[in-house]
């Protein structure tokens, strides 16, 4: 993972499950302007990835271990996860 | 592994094979006339389908968190001497404990109720996988559940 100085904000955003198994790597890397909202975010992660595309009626948004709602808003730093229907048990 | 133990909880996630004892030792004091444990285990047969082991992943750092919200609801409705939950991660083959949830309380009613609280919303909520492998070869994602709404 690059992290250099000159590099823009990016929000890195986890996958898990069979979303992890289709899009082919265990995290995304968004690039971010500045804070925005998880829809927006979840809109952004859509267009780059059609496997998202598949999921978005199913997937639940984690900011920093806690589910969170579509307004909710996120910035670089912030551990972002999206999870598919779980299955634990 | 991924854990989190204070006096009165313990939650673990862990890839090595669950065992019983030390989480009843964990949950036997004197405080409590009754305890619940619920063992998942790995089932060979799905609607005429052999299973020949499940693979579970897990986000642990999500999911100590998640578990331990899980305790406090728990704890605000049952009156809980002690309770622990114990998940496996990775190849769990057929018969294996994929996952233990115990509580103690005072009197079996609270013990029956948190018990089946924890690990029904654990399978609602709680960020962890399981991947069926088939006696065929073949691989399938289990289908879950979506976790709630929430609100924000």
């Amino acid at each position: 993972m690059k992290d250099v100085d000159s590099s823009p904000p990016a929000i890195d955003v986890r996958l898990f499950s069979s979303l992890r198994e289709q899009v082919g790597c265990g995290s995304v890397a968004v690039i971010v302007e500045g804070p925005m909202t998880v829809d927006e975010l979840l809109r952004r992660l859509a267009d780059e990835h059609r496997a998202v595309q598949a999921f978005l009626s199913c997937i639940r948004v984690a900011v920093n271990q806690e589910y969170v709602g579509e307004s909710h808003v996120v910035g670089p730093g912030d551990e972002v996860a999206l999870i598919t229907p779980v299955s634990g048990g | 592994m991924e854990e989190l133990r204070t006096d009165r909880r313990w939650i673990r996630i862990q890839e090595a094979p669950l065992d019983v004892a030390p989480a009843s030792d964990f949950l036997r004091v004197e405080e409590a006339g009754g305890i619940d444990l619920f063992l998942g285990t790995t089932r060979r047969w799905t609607d005429g389908r052999e299973t020949v082991q499940l693979e579970y992943e897990c986000y642990e750092s999500m999911a100590v968190s998640e578990l331990d919200r899980l305790l406090d609801e728990a704890a605000d409705r049952w009156p809980l001497s002690r309770a622990c939950i114990l998940h496996r991660t990775g190849a769990v083959p057929l018969r294996e404990i994929s996952v233990v949830v115990g509580v103690s309380t005072p009197h079996r009613d609270a013990a029956f109720g948190a018990c089946r609280y924890l690990i029904d919303e654990l399978k609602r909520r709680v960020p962890i996988w399981k991947k069926e492998r088939f006696a065929d070869g073949t691989t399938d994602w289990v289908e879950g559940e979506r976790p709630p709404l929430t609100d924000g």
